[in-house]
């Protein structure tokens, strides 16, 4: 880029003044209070604009410092400069009511759009921190603001030209950072899901085994039950003789029984036979005494009387004779009888009894077999349990070493590739913006220790620059802290930084522009400086005061 | 001497086979297995050997009874069979204990033993899995000892882990025929005599290509044998090539099409190979519902000129960057480093 004309309409203590420049080296020398500072304050406001600060910093700054001492609502200028064989008219406006700016390209009367970042390209994305920092040289201002020295750092890092484009580092970083927040997210997912397959697995298995406690609590109420049934065999076995006593007794007992009866029964027919034979007895006897009187009286003569008397006591002696036979026939049929009846009645007793015993004999076989059933229905019990338990048991078990087989999926796999190849992508990509802005210094340190050689005529063989340990150099045998050397030779140092970082940072070369710059500098180094500049064939602008050094 | 060889059925497992068959999978490996003996009973095939893991994990005793239900069905056929290492014989395994059909002989001995047939001129020897993993080359020493015209080796095995079998000691060993299993592809280690059957359904989605059995003839002229495929699925890994112009959408069509040629039945694993457009990222959670597709993995990678985009950057950062990377093959971690920080960079100048 090359200025060239500069019109001043009101900025300052100027006003409709044009000042025209031309490539290369020149000086434009002048007094005291001749305005050079303010020629260059102008050069930086047109370029990069004239913000106001605000509260109380405003009553310093730039814009302040410049409004017109005539007319401030008049504020602005012009400025005409070339950039890559085209012609360009910038102007701008700075007054505080109608800011504005215009960028026409002279050539072909296109209208370009600072807002949209026009002039920020032709202007090789400098800034005006860095322009501060490099090409532009103020008073008393040569120490290179850490601006640089940050510049330089992020100058790889941060914005990089590719092709006319813009890399972003940090933005490319925090991409990769969001899409592995994404994918490890995505991860996660996978693996809850994969997790809810072993939970559900697990759950099968907890029912199987819930499933499992159940049989073995049946298994053992059947145990136990079985343990009463072997119990109670046992105590049946023990009292089997007691039981074989008591059958001894039921029998005696039974025979007593017979005897009894047997007398009740005598009894009971005894009676009968009697009453017949006391009745036959008393009505002989009452026929006997009968015919008796009817003697008796016949005797006495009372023929028909004692004839009727005789007949009637000869019937009630023949139904005495007819009771008394009847009385012996029963008693003896009784006899006959009772003897038979207490045969039968034994007989019937003795089948009874038989019965009864096959009665109780069976039950008891029946009891016996009644508890081998259950022994054996609870013997099939506990194996059908015991089987059941197994199965279950096998199933819990498979179902366990598919638990442990599950293995991350091939989507998972994919998922954890991803997230390390994004970490190494950010690792690298970090890597490769710290190489990027090492290379830059080293570029830099290259550089401005071949320019500050050249200044010193060789006296110093390298000028470093870093952050933590500032600048120093190297005389050939020693690494000397800058701080150390005198004035004159601290702001070549300055000088020699600035002007490689320009060269390093600057994809379009921008005028050099040197405020008294020479002050602290012997006339040796400043005509080394000078013929440095000169080499450059870049537009320098040189203020000084010193008419003499032009 | 008609026989059968079919090894790895793998009962009771329950293989991913995508949305559309996983549900009903488990139960097509016992229907195949039930094709096998009818196929037994129709042929009149003297012996069916199965050769280990005929059950995916222990079986249960429920099953052993299906399968036992089967086997009695055979009115000619004799079954000898052995454990594996998936169905070995554990110390509460129900094979210890389970009754087995008459016609049954199971080979569960934990040494070599055999089962002579005099009526077949033959004898078949195995051993059975005792525990998961065997690491001795048990086969190597196996040798036939000729009481039989025939002898058969059933073996179970052949990796590492798993009985190393060295095919030529097992070629010098005497047997007519080993009847192999364990390895789920099927293969002849020796033509007509030492044969891998293969998964007879395949039970993972890495058993790619057709599975089936071995049907084989020995007679006094020699042994022939025929692979035959019997499996109702295959898996496939479809390679779908994609290029700039594709999107999920058009990807799904090809995807589509190409299970269509090459069957509807079977079980689709896809990868995406080749470059996309940078600005676009495929779907394949999406694409992975199609329904006889278990994934889709997207193996591409941006449709980068690397070599032009180091030449115009060579001096910025991300020139920088890719020399990071120089060097690294496509599909390495490094590569797909190297897209995503490109990917990233050219991102942040928008």
């Amino acid at each position: 880029m090359i200025i060239r004309e500069l019109y001043i309409k009101n900025f300052g203590k100027f006003s409709e003044q044009h000042f025209y420049l031309h490539d290369g080296l020149q000086v434009i020398s002048g007094e005291n209070e001749f305005g050079k500072s303010t020629i260059h304050a102008f050069i930086r406001a047109m370029l990069f604009g004239l913000e106001r600060g605000r509260g109380r910093a405003a009553v310093k700054d730039d814009f302040t410092r410049y409004e017109p001492w005539d007319n401030p609502g008049y504020y602005a200028g012009v400025m005409r400069f070339s950039c890559g064989e085209r012609n360009f008219r910038l102007e701008r406006n700075f007054a505080r009511a109608n800011r504005q700016v215009s960028l026409v390209c002279e050539d072909d009367g296109e209208e370009l759009s600072v807002e949209h970042g026009d002039l920020n390209m032709l202007l090789g994305g400098m800034t005006g921190e860095l322009f501060d920092s490099t090409v532009s040289v103020g008073q008393l201002k040569s120490r290179p603001g850490e601006e640089l020295a940050e510049a330089l750092e992020n100058y790889a890092a941060d914005y990089l030209e590719t092709g006319g484009v813009q890399i972003d580092l940090n933005r490319a970083v925090q991409i990769l950072k969001e899409k592995k927040k994404a994918a490890a997210r995505a991860l996660r997912e996978e693996k809850d899901r994969q997790e809810d397959g072993r939970r559900e697995l697990r759950q099968e298995c907890a029912y199987l085994e819930r499933d499992m406690e159940d049989l073995q609590r049946e298994y053992e109420e059947k145990q136990g039950q079985m343990e009463q049934i072997s119990r109670a065999e046992n105590d049946r076995e023990n009292a089997g003789w007691d039981n074989a006593d008591g059958d001894c007794s039921g029998a005696e007992k039974f025979s007593a029984d017979e005897s009894e009866v047997k007398k009740a029964v005598q009894e009971a027919e005894n009676m009968s036979s009697k009453s017949l034979l006391l009745a036959g007895a008393a009505g002989i006897l009452i026929g006997i005494l009968g015919l008796v009187w009817s003697g008796i009286t016949a005797g006495l003569g009372a023929s028909g009387s004692s004839l009727s008397f005789a007949v009637i006591a000869g019937l009630i002696g023949v139904t005495g004779v007819i009771l008394l036979g009847c009385g012996i026939a029963s008693k003896l049929r009784t006899k006959n009888r009772s003897i038979r009846a207490i045969h039968e009645e034994k007989v019937r007793k003795e089948t009874k009894d038989r019965e009864e015993a096959d009665k109780e004999k069976t039950a008891g076989e029946k009891k016996v077999n009644e508890v081998r059933q259950e022994r054996k229905r609870l013997e099939w019990e506990l194996t059908r349990i015991q089987r059941q338990w197994k199965e279950k048991e096998i199933r819990r078990g498979n179902l366990q070493e598919q638990i442990d087989e599950f293995g991350p999926g091939e989507v998972q796999k994919a998922l954890e590739k991803q997230c390390r190849a994004l970490d190494l992508a950010e690792e690298h990509l970090i890597r490769a913006g710290q190489e990027m802005s090492s290379r830059t210094v080293d570029l830099v340190n290259r550089k401005a220790s071949e320019i500050f050689a050249e200044i010193t005529d060789g006296k110093y063989a390298g000028l470093f620059y870093d952050r933590g340990k500032g600048f120093r150099v190297w005389d050939g045998m020693r690494q000397i802290p800058a701080e150390r050397l005198s004035r004159g030779t601290l702001e070549q140092i300055w000088f020699a930084f600035r002007m490689a970082g320009a060269q390093a940072l600057q994809e379009e070369p921008m005028p050099i522009i040197l405020d008294e710059t020479f002050a602290f500098y012997d006339d040796k180094r400043t005509q080394s400086a000078l013929k440095w500049l000169r080499g450059q064939k870049k537009q320098v602008i040189i203020f000084t005061c010193h008419d003499a050094r032009g | 001497m008609k026989f059968i060889h079919i090894a790895d059925v793998h009962l009771g497992a329950r293989p991913d086979a995508g949305p559309m068959y996983s549900a009903g999978r488990a139960q097509e490996l016992w229907d195949t297995f039930r094709g096998i003996i009818s196929l037994c009973e129709e042929e009149r095939t003297d012996l069916l050997l199965i050769a280990g893991d005929l059950f995916h994990r222990q079986p249960l005793m429920q099953e052993l009874k299906e399968v036992n239900y089967l086997f009695t069905g055979l009115s000619h056929t004799r079954v000898v069979l052995i454990a594996g290492n998936h169905d070995y014989i554990r110390l509460d395994s129900n094979y210890r204990t389970f009754e087995w059909a008459e016609n049954v002989y199971p080979l569960f001995g934990e040494e070599l033993e055999y089962m002579d047939f005099p009526e077949l001129n033959t004898a078949v020897y195995g051993f059975s899995y005792h525990r998961r993993e065997i690491t001795e080359p048990k086969y190597d020493q196996c040798r036939a000892c000729g009481i039989e015209p025939f002898e058969i080796l059933l073996a179970h095995g052949g990796d590492e882990r798993h009985i190393p079998i060295d095919w030529r000691a097992l070629n010098s060993s005497g047997f007519t025929y080993a009847a192999l299993g364990h390895i789920h592809k099927p293969q002849a280690l020796v033509k007509d005599r030492i044969i891998y059957a293969g998964a007879l359904e395949p039970v993972d989605k890495n058993d790619t290509g057709a599975h089936g059995y071995v049907r084989g003839e020995i007679t006094g002229a020699g042994i022939r044998t025929q692979w035959i495929p019997y499996a109702r699925r295959e898996y496939i890994h479809l390679e779908l090539p994609v290029s700039p112009g594709d999107t999920t959408g058009s990807v799904w069509k090809k995807m589509e099409k190409q299970i269509d040629n090459y069957g509807n039945e079977n079980i689709y694993r896809v990868s995406l190979l080749g470059k996309r457009d940078p600005d676009i990222s495929f779907d394949t959670e999406w694409l992975g519902r199609c329904g006889n597709v278990i994934e889709v993995a997207d193996d591409t990678s941006p449709a980068y000129d690397f070599e032009a985009l180091y030449r115009e950057n060579e001096n910025t950062v991300l020139g920088r960057y890719m020399e990071h990377f120089a060097g690294c093959s496509e599909g390495s971690i490094e590569y797909q480093a190297l897209c995503e920080g490109v990917d990233a960079l050219l991102e942040s100048r928008k």
